[in-house]
């Protein structure tokens, strides 16, 4: 399998996201998305930084990490931009 | 009796002020075309691209509608500016731009062959400063020789990057354009060095360059979806 590249592991990883009806608790994500936990937490918090997922806590103290509107734009348009890089050899 | 048309728009003004006009829409249109996808992804060779189209329009806004609006709206008399300071920095922040647009868009290529560095962004700001003040101190020989060198020096970069280029002919196809954009960049900067330079040329070249940018902006547009 080819190494993934860092905007194909942040579409997995909101790909994740979304296909888990839009709410997932970050060990579920963080095992699905198939990389260390170190880098895990980088991408986790440049997704959130970004504004591309956003964490609510509930009472229970429990974290769910959501797709927010920029999210789902970036998966739209995802196949775009890397015919872009692609196109320009970015 | 009313004055003549060339009176106030001379036609080398005229043809000038167009193939500005042309190259700034163009650069902004690419620049504002891309701006979504860079936001969603922050990609540095987005980055990089935007950048370069930004200091493209940059540098022919300073070149050619400051000095349409000097002349046209007589901008100097009324705010008593000497029109030698304003062609001096209007010609240095040219300079300047323009060497900017080309190393970025060298960069935006190349940042993943040379492992990205902050660096590298300040020493392009570094040479691009030199070589404006050496557009504006230094004899007109020795300015043209050091800008024709390092694009040149930029030029055989590309060339080299076209030549390995694994992309097969889409790459090769869109490396041709960036060299084909470097040496009308070195003929813009001939051009304005030694305005006698390109004479009968001039609107050859202008149309040349003004094509350039416009199948780039197709290519953008085409692939950005918009």
């Amino acid at each position: 399998m080819a190494k993934r590249g860092k905007l194909d592991i942040m579409r997995d990883m909101l790909n994740i996201i979304r296909d888990n009806r839009n709410s997932i608790k970050p060990t579920p994500l963080l095992r699905k998305s198939n990389i260390s936990s170190k880098r895990f937490k980088e991408y986790y918090n440049e997704l959130l930084e970004k504004g591309l997922l956003k964490s609510v806590q509930d009472k229970k103290g429990n974290k769910f990490i959501f797709l927010t509107e920029k999210g789902l734009r970036f998966l739209e348009k995802y196949r775009t931009i890397i015919e872009f890089i692609d196109e320009f050899e970015l | 009796m009313r004055p003549p048309i060339e009176y106030f728009f001379p036609p080398e003004i005229g043809a000038e002020l167009i193939y500005s006009f042309i190259i700034i829409i163009c650069s902004l249109m690419i620049y504002y075309a891309t701006k979504e996808m860079y936001e969603l992804s922050s990609y540095k060779g987005i980055k990089y691209f935007r950048q370069a189209f930004l200091f493209f329009a940059i540098a022919f806004f300073s070149r050619y509608f400051i000095k349409f609006l000097l002349m046209f709206f007589n901008v100097g008399e009324i705010l008593r500016f000497s029109m030698m300071r304003i062609g001096w920095i209007s010609t240095f922040i040219f300079l300047y731009s323009i060497s900017m647009a080309v190393f970025y868009l060298l960069y935006s290529v190349m940042w993943k062959k040379w492992n990205h560095s902050q660096l590298r962004i300040y020493l392009f700001n570094l040479f691009a400063f030199i070589i404006a003040m050496m557009g504006l101190l230094g004899g007109v020989i020795t300015s043209l020789l050091l800008i024709a060198a390092l694009l040149l020096f930029a030029s055989l970069i590309l060339f080299i990057a076209y030549k390995n280029s694994k992309n097969s002919r889409k790459g090769k196809k869109l490396y041709m354009i960036y060299l084909l954009l470097f040496v009308f960049c070195i003929l813009n900067i001939f051009d304005i060095l030694i305005p006698t330079f390109l004479q009968v040329y001039q609107l050859a070249i202008y149309l040349a360059s003004s094509l350039i940018f416009m199948i780039i902006l197709y290519k953008v547009l085409k692939n950005t979806g918009n």
